[in-house]
């Protein structure tokens, strides 16, 4: 998930970490605990590792010193916001063959856009690109079920003119969800521009209430690290 | 955005395949921590994690590692 995915999907270049969402099982752990143990990594931030924080939606930050990955950051999380269980994220992921046989599995693309929907205003550009890309690698073939994930998603007014031009019945039957797109139709850009910004704001609040009591949470964790040394 | 409203080196790089991008990537990385780039999250006020307390150069605290070397449009 996370910027390495984005880097898969073409909406980034570069990532300084990698994200990874779990499945939360003792054995699974048992093998991330093994993995991170190769790695020579080492937790960083609160919390500390612990099942039930995971499930709370906390993530869990480390640091890698072996050869070869010294310094590099690793977050593990296994719940996102808003985001089904893993069991159904497992089941709509992308898999990507590498080309000495290795298997890379991402968050699909609207998981993906739904992970990014945060307050952290860099992410928004990210989902702009990743609807803008699966448009162009799709719309050759476009089934329903990706015309409502342009039509729910796209975040640029050019985009959103385009697709309510090109797919008028869907885009129609689709504004009583997403009323932002009676604008598309009149090709009005500043009205499409503006409610985009509203949208934003409101996923921005939805991320920081979500947050609130895990960020009191964590500040409590690090003043007990702290004055536990 | 629409496709056609992109510069061209973030058009080249959409039209890469997602293995292509994934090696030209660590390429990238590679260049990057030759330059002396710091693998440390940038401060972002925006985000949950941010505690301002901790962030300074060289931070170790923090997550929201993505960065975009060339932004082109975004």
């Amino acid at each position: 998930m996370g910027g390495q995915a984005c880097v898969f999907y073409g909406a980034a270049q570069f990532s300084k970490d990698i994200d990874l969402v779990l499945l939360a099982q003792e054995e699974n752990f048992s093998r991330l605990r093994a993995a991170l143990e190769q790695l020579k990594a080492k937790r960083i931030d609160v919390p500390r590792f612990d099942p039930a924080l995971l499930a709370r939606g906390h993530a869990v930050h480390f640091r890698c010193a072996a050869p070869g990955v010294e310094d590099l950051r690793i977050d593990i999380m296994t719940s996102l916001r808003d985001l089904p269980p893993f069991s159904v994220l497992w089941e709509r992921r992308t898999v990507i063959a590498g080309d000495s046989g290795q298997e890379f599995h991402l968050l699909s693309v609207p998981d993906l856009v739904n992970a990014k929907k945060t307050q952290r205003m860099k992410d928004w550009p990210i989902i702009d690109l990743l609807v803008a890309i699966h448009y162009r690698e799709n719309a050759g073939a476009a089934r329903p079920d990706w015309i409502e994930f342009w039509l729910q998603e796209a975040r640029s007014p050019e985009l959103l003119a385009e697709l309510a031009q090109r797919f008028p019945d869907e885009a129609r039957a689709q504004s009583s969800r997403r009323q932002l797109l009676r604008f598309a139709f009149s090709g009005e850009i500043e009205a499409l521009r503006e409610a985009l910004d509203a949208e934003v704001r409101v996923e921005q609040a939805k991320d920081r209430a979500y947050w609130a009591p895990l960020k009191a949470e964590f500040e409590a964790f690090r003043r007990a690290e702290r004055e536990g040394g | 955005m629409t496709f056609e409203e992109l510069p061209d080196e973030w058009k080249e790089w959409i039209d890469l395949t997602p293995i292509e991008r994934f090696r030209q990537s660590e390429k990238i990385f590679a260049q990057y921590l030759a330059m002396g780039g710091s693998l440390d999250p940038d401060p972002d006020p925006t985000s949950p994690f941010y505690d301002p307390d901790q962030w300074r150069p060289g931070a170790a605290y923090g997550r929201a590692g993505l960065r975009v070397l060339r932004r082109g449009a975004v």
